[in-house]
């Protein structure tokens, strides 16, 4: 019984703490990012496991958070109110050349951030010849040139 | 909530259809909950999850022969200890009594010093001390929080003196 409320607990807790951080937080992983990812994994495996290290364990506490992961999956699909809170929205950060300054500093970016993702995306190196970016909900930022 | 006064903060339709309302509301969330995790930091330090100033407890029996160090706040799987210090007659066996749902909630790992002998005691146990000759005599009880929740024990000498103490174990 307390592998699944374990996985569960772990897995709801896990959720909104990445909801707090923010899309960007892992998005672009620097080889911090990674090491602080891994740091996170090694003190969530002792509360999802227990003190049991049995095969049955393992494989129920896999099972729920898998399990979990689907059921949410199908009720985004049904809901798109649940998905939109859940995954969230894309979000125009410059537009028409203009950077929406309030946007930025609402999503701890900067100007340095999108110029990062216009150079290494589409070459640009000035934020005028960007038509549009936009930050998706994975983290990461489109950038639309002009034509 | 209210319209944005800003027009940076107006939704957008083209080239993505956005929801700025909920944005607003997805940011204002992401603020709350660092702070949220500001202040559960600092309750760790102050001890409210054991271990810290909160968390360390001492109590003492009426007539001053009994005195209990332990932790009001557990953590369950996690190794504590609980020391008792009880005060009589020089070289001589005293009894001290643990009752209530200590074994419940914990797994006694040691006794040390070890005591001169050991009963069962009800729902609980009795070891008798040697004390020095100074009178004292004191007991480290090593244990294993392996209960969830509130559990009170209750420690008494076999002169009368007793002291209750209320621990809280989280998951």
């Amino acid at each position: 019984m307390d592998s699944v409320l374990r996985a569960a607990a772990i897995y709801l807790v896990l959720l909104v703490l990445f909801k707090v951080a923010g899309r960007r937080t892992l998005a672009e992983l620097t080889t911090f990012d990674l090491v602080l990812l891994m740091v996170i994994g090694e003190a969530t495996q002792q509360a999802l496991l227990g003190d049991d290290f049995s095969l049955t364990n393992a494989v129920m506490v896999i099972v729920t958070l898998i399990a979990i992961d689907i059921g949410f999956s199908l009720v985004k699909q049904r809901s798109t109110g649940f998905a939109r809170v859940l995954d969230g929205g894309p979000t125009v950060l410059v537009e028409e050349g203009q950077v929406l300054h309030k946007r930025l500093k609402h999503a701890r970016l900067d100007e340095g951030d999108i110029l990062e993702a216009a150079r290494s995306i589409q070459g640009l190196v000035e934020i005028r010849q960007i038509r549009f970016a936009i930050l998706e909900r994975n983290g990461k930022i489109s950038v639309i040139p002009y034509e | 909530m209210k319209p944005p006064d800003h027009r940076d903060l107006h939704s957008r339709n083209y080239p993505v259809s956005e929801d700025m309302t909920l944005q607003r509301k997805v940011w204002r969330f992401e603020r709350w909950g660092w702070y949220a995790m500001v202040l559960l930091m600092g309750l760790t330090l102050a001890g409210l999850f054991s271990k810290g100033p909160l968390s360390s407890a001492e109590v003492r029996s009426a007539d001053g022969q009994l005195r209990v160090e332990y932790q009001r706040y557990l953590r369950n799987g996690a190794t504590d200890a609980l020391v008792i210090h009880v005060q009589g007659r020089a070289r001589e066996p005293l009894e001290v009594e643990l009752s209530g749902a200590l074994l419940q909630g914990f797994n006694v790992q040691m006794l040390q010093p070890q005591p001169l002998k050991a009963s069962t005691a009800g729902d609980g146990m009795k070891v008798w001390v040697l004390s020095d000759n100074d009178g004292h005599a004191m007991l480290h009880v090593t244990l294993n929080s392996d209960g969830v929740g509130s559990f009170q024990t209750k420690v008494a000498l076999a002169s009368g003196a007793s002291v209750g103490l209320s621990q809280f174990i989280y998951p």
